[in-house]
């Protein structure tokens, strides 16, 4: 079993992800993640030569089936205080949230 | 003491003025209104919503490369900027990486000894705004209103050399932007915003050095302030035997000072990928030959051809060139006037953008069109009425609508050019005035002006200045 | 037969002729529910024993919204106007869409109190044509599953056939929904395999259709490449009728295509004289990590799967189809593969969106400051499988490895389109007008048995999963029921936009097997015993 992503490596990416976990879950959650890239490096072995291209999706867009810009036309939403509703916590119209951390320099 | 060298690359954000946002149809001009009003799912990164690419923004944002001398892609594709921040709702910006819709670019910038330094673009690319934070009583307050504006961001290669360049670089490019019609770039209201990269080396190197980032620098003398502050501090910290780090600064206008934001080595790897929810943009030949086309003569070129065209002196060229109606309205009215374009160009200069300022318009908004101005011009030179009435016919105009002529009609302006009306008034002054014309003949010379004074009031300010001196002259000297 | 066990068309057609009311087959519906049903998933969960013989696909049953529906189709039909080809047929939605004024969920406790402000296309389309929607049905959290177990709303799913066994995933509320007759059609999504796998366990049918040919707006995002909406219904002529309702181009989704949608109804009875089906040896055999080793091994299929696409083979070759033998499909084999990289890195970036500002769930403690009030707000609202996939799609993404990882499984997706291209290129060596496929390695496992191995689990998609990465459509079809009274399904997989082709095949298909025995066997839920 590959041990690519180091307990270390997996507190980064915890880090990146905004996570927080206690022992026992890092422990399984970082075996899993090493389990499967054991399956994603059977993609090392495939030949592939310089040309063969990225597909960001599998399906090609031509002129013909790739659908116009949007005109600049202003189009209101209907019900913006539905989506203001939605929200944790707001003041004066405003979407409240605890301060992020800076430090000022000496 | 070494002698060091400053290197500057200048960041900008430059907001379009389009009609609506960059991915959805909300609009992107929402200055003056309530938090949280000019919204819709889309620009507030609901769950299971798709942008859509505003194509005026594409429109825009081609031009803008094409005055930057940049080369407009063909191909290009947006990408996902991934980071986590509270006016960022979808916790990734869609921006574009390395195929973005400019490729290159420069912007000569003029010198004040005369030289243009070749200031390089290494990026330029559309992007959406993010929303607005304010920090208040330990919490942040966010309005998503501005959330999703379109942006072109331009970085320049670090090309500047003192604080000063930088501020002409943004007052060079704040020009070109309202020239092009692309942007307000109204840096008060974040039309035009600037972070400004900053290092140190010693004269001669070539290295680039560690770079400190100054970010929230809202106006151009600020820019000018926050670099020089930063110069000091980096200047004397190396002096000293320290090291520069790569910190992101924060500049705080009220104190006029510098805060730190975050050291740079803990920054977030972006993770940038393709964005999956939108197909390449793909613009064709014919496309971007159009857009080349639909260029302007830009403001430098101008100002150049200003000066040879009108025989016109660089600071006369460079006012007149300060914004694109001001010199459509300069070249009107030269051609209406058919005469001296300096003469067109001191009044404009003192008359008009006097006017221009108190009203707070710009040129394509006066009542006052350049045929009126070339018309009042040509009373002046035929004597029809003098330069000071000329002056005041101009703000008569603007506030009336009338005609110049009209004007002068009206309230019968002309000039007293009337040889025997003028002499009416000179022999009637002078026979009121007979200690004064007794101390001219005697030698108080001075006192012709007196006369002159006299005259100009009793006919209210309509005798011709020329003819008047000659016959008071002959009148004074007795003959 | 009772009006909810009918089809959607011919429900759909008595509504309309007035022989049926909308609020009648509503009211069908919400009985059926009531028998079999039990209790919605909820975040409290917690077990009980009657649990157990129940379906519990739903998470929201919008009862109100429902009969409002139903009665405004009435009223159009009282009044004389169309009240369009789906009128007064009820449906379920995988609670993975937004649907305004209801909790839109997606099965996760971090959007467990979200109340969608607007709809999905989709739904705003089945509305627009008189369906009628029942409620939310439950699914895998945030889809990412192949058993609908790891929902944060228990009870989660249970196979109507049995219910001591999964639904199949990430789509298990739909095609149980389905097969348990509370509703002739459901809304899913396939990713990589979520709308066929679950209706090959389910025994019902279910298409994705080619990327981009439904709109994914209001789909709370997975793999933004790969997601489509699609039909799951009982039979395929009422799959049809609910595609030709919902394709299309949209101007909220970017990526739906401008392709004219075809008359899909008109392409049922062609029958396949002088098609040519192709048969892969690629996709007769399975792979699976060793469990100690984590080593990939090759092994055959299960017989009776096999044999039941083999039969279906045999099936269409009588009715006059060409069937075309050891078409290769090499590299379909790393579908799994590419797949973990490509999805989680479309997903990891999808799920950035939710850190307690703006909507969903905010964690309730006293936080020192924002940061906190992300790590403690995503620990607590996602489940297992959502934080699995965002930490390795950081982890494949992030700027050291993307090359090696993201830009080679981009590469070898190309390759896996590639075989496609090959096999239908009417030029090519095979012309094949489809492929015809089993849909699973498996039939319906049991509950816990593969939960908590996630590559074990990832597998299941191992036979739908490169259609995903094509984008072409794909369709799964009941081809019979095994020895242990558990559905097999087989997949037939057609040129991107051919999803007439798919109809056109299956339909045939199930008119020539209508009087077999199995297709009379019911599922554990609806028999009368």
């Amino acid at each position: 079993m590959t041990d690519e992503i180091t307990p270390e490596l997996f507190e980064h990416l915890v880090d990146l992800a905004a996570f927080a976990f206690n022992p026992e879950a890092a422990e399984y959650l970082r075996r899993e993640l090493n389990k499967q890239l054991k399956a994603i490096q059977q993609l090392e072995a495939v030949p592939l030569d310089g040309d063969i291209p990225l597909a960001s999706h599998g399906v090609p867009y031509t002129k013909q089936s790739r659908p116009d810009l949007r005109s600049d036309t202003w189009q209101p939403c209907e019900n913006p205080e539905e989506i203001l509703e939605q929200a944790p916590q707001v003041e004066d119209g405003y979407i409240i949230v605890p301060d992020i951390p800076h430090t000022k320099l000496d | 003491m070494t002698d060091y060298e400053t290197v500057i690359g200048l960041e900008t954000h430059i907001q379009l003025n389009t009609t609506t946002k960059i991915f959805c149809g909300c609009k992107a001009d929402s200055w003056e209104e309530p938090p949280n009003t000019n919204i819709c799912p889309v620009c507030t990164g609901l769950p299971g919503v798709l942008p859509v690419l505003n194509k005026a923004a594409v429109h825009k944002g081609a031009l803008l490369a094409a005055a930057m001398h940049s080369e407009i892609r063909l191909t290009s594709f947006f990408d996902r900027k991934n980071y986590f921040y509270p006016d960022l709702p979808k916790g990734y910006q869609i921006s574009q990486y390395d195929m973005a819709i400019g490729k290159g670019g420069f912007m000569d910038l003029p010198m004040p000894d005369g030289d243009t330094r070749r200031i390089n673009i290494e990026k330029l690319h559309l992007e959406e705004d993010a929303g607005k934070t304010k920090y208040e009583h330990g919490r942040r307050y966010i309005d998503f209103n501005r959330c999703g504006v379109p942006l072109v961001e331009m970085v320049t290669g670090p090309d500047l050399r003192s604080a000063d360049e930088a501020a002409q670089y943004l007052i060079r490019l704040r020009q070109l932007l309202r020239w092009l019609g692309v942007s307000e770039a109204n840096m008060e209201k974040g039309h035009l915003r600037c972070d400004a990269n900053v290092s140190i080396r010693e004269v001669g190197s070539t290295e680039l050095n560690t770079k400190t980032e100054i970010k929230n620098v809202n106006s151009i003398e600020a820019v000018r302030a926050a670099i020089n502050k930063e110069i000091d501090r980096q200047t004397a910290l190396v002096d000293s035997g320290g090291r520069v780090e790569a910190w992101t600064l924060d500049w705080d206008d009220a104190h006029n000072r510098l805060n730190k934001m975050r050291s740079k080595e803990t920054e977030a790897d972006y993770r940038y990928f393709r964005e999956p929810d939108l197909l390449s943009l793909e613009l064709t030949e014919s496309w971007r030959e159009k857009v080349v086309a639909e260029l302007p003569e830009l403001p430098l070129a101008r100002r150049a051809r200003f000066e040879t065209e009108y025989d016109l002196p660089e600071y006369d060229a460079d006012i007149l060139t300060g914004d694109k109606p001001l010199s459509e309205y300069f070249e009107a009215a030269v051609e209406a006037y058919a005469g001296d374009p300096k003469v067109v160009s001191n009044w404009i200069m003192n008359e008009i953008l006097r006017m221009l300022n108190d009203l707070g318009v710009s040129a394509d908004a006066l009542t006052l069109k350049p045929e009126h101005l070339a018309s009042v011009l040509k009373m002046v030179d035929e004597g029809k009425i003098n330069s000071a009435t000329g002056k005041s016919l101009l703000v008569k105009v603007q506030d009336s609508g009338k005609a110049p002529d009209v004007i002068v009609r009206e309230e019968g302006l002309a000039q007293v050019s009337d040889d025997s009306a003028l002499l009416a008034v000179i022999e009637k002054i002078l026979s009121k005035n007979p200690e004064e014309v007794g101390s001219y003949r005697d030698g108080k010379t001075g006192l012709f002006g007196w006369f002159m004074g006299q005259v100009m009031r009793e006919t209210r300010g309509k005798a011709d200045p020329q003819l008047t001196r000659e016959l008071l002259q002959k009148q004074l000297d007795g003959e | 037969m009772t009006i909810i066990d009918q089809s959607a068309y011919a429900i759909a057609k008595k509504v309309r002729s007035g022989e049926l009311s909308a609020v009648e087959v509503l009211e069908t519906a919400l009985e059926r529910i009531a028998a079999v049903d039990g209790r919605p998933g909820s975040l409290d969960g917690g077990s009980n024993p009657e649990d157990e013989s129940k379906v519990h696909a739903f998470i929201t049953l919008t009862k109100d919204r429902a009969r409002k529906q139903a009665e405004s189709v009435d009223a159009r039909i009282k009044a004389g106007e169309d009240a369009g080809p789906l009128a007064g047929v009820p449906v379920t939605v995988k609670d993975i869409f937004c649907v305004r004024g209801t909790p839109s969920t997606a099965a996760s406790r971090i959007l467990a109190n979200f109340t969608a402000p607007y709809t999905a296309t989709p739904v705003s389309r089945l509305e627009g044509a008189g369906a009628v929607t029942l409620g939310k049905v439950n699914l895998d959290e945030f889809t990412y599953g192949s058993s609908t177990e790891s929902s944060a709303f228990q009870p989660s799913t249970r196979n109507p056939w049995e219910t001591n066994r999964v639904p199949g995933g990430s789509s298990g509320g739909s095609t149980a929904s389905v097969a348990a007759g509370e509703a002739p059609l459901s809304l899913g999504t396939d990713t990589a395999g979520s709308i066929r796998q679950p209706a090959a366990f389910c025994g019902v049918v279910g298409l994705k259709p080619t990327y981009g040919r439904v709109s994914r707006y209001g789909l709370i995002a997975f793999g933004s490449s790969l997601d489509c909406p699609g039909p799951i219904a009982r039979d395929v002529r009422d799959t049809a009728l609910m595609l030709s309702v919902m394709a299309g181009a949209d101007p909220h989704d970017s990526t739906a295509a401008a392709v004219p949608v075809p008359d899909y109804m008109a392409s049922l009875e062609k029958g396949v004289k002088g098609l040519r089906i192709g048969l892969s040896p690629d996709y007769m055999q399975i792979t699976f990590p060793d469990p100690e080793t984590g080593e990939i091994e090759r092994q055959t299929l299960p017989k009776e799967i096999r044999e039941a696409t083999l039969r279906a083979a045999e099936v269409l070759a009588d009715q006059g189809a060409e069937i075309v033998e050891d078409i290769p499909m090499p590299n379909m084999v790393y579908g799994i593969p590419v797949y973990f990289v490509v999805s989680r890195v479309e997903a990891a970036s999808n799920l950035h969106r939710f850190d307690g500002v703006k909507y969903g769930y905010r964690a309730a403690s006293d936080y020192r400051d924002l940061r906190e009030m992300y790590r403690v707000t995503r620990a607590e609202g996602f489940g297992l499988q959502p934080k699995l996939r965002i930490l390795m799609g950081m982890y494949v993404s992030a700027a050291q490895y993307s090359e090696q990882y993201y830009a080679r499984a981009l590469r070898v997706r190309s390759l896996i389109r590639a075989d496609f291209e090959a096999a239908f290129d009417p030029d090519g060596e095979y012309r094949v007008d489809a492929l015809l496929t089993p849909t699973t390695p498996t039939t319906a496992f049991k509950l816990a048995d593969i939960y908590g191995d996630s590559v074990l689990m990832q597998y299941a998609d191992q036979l739908t999963v490169p259609a995903n990465h094509a984008g072409i459509p794909g369709i799964s079809i009941p081809g019979g029921i095994d020895a242990d009274g558990l559905p097999i399904g087989v997949q037939l997989l057609a040129p991107d936009f051919k999803e007439e082709t798919l109809f056109q095949i299956g339909h045939t298909f199930e008119s020539a097997t209508a009087d077999d025995a199995w297709r009379k066997i019911k599922p554990q839920v609806l028999r009368e015993d």
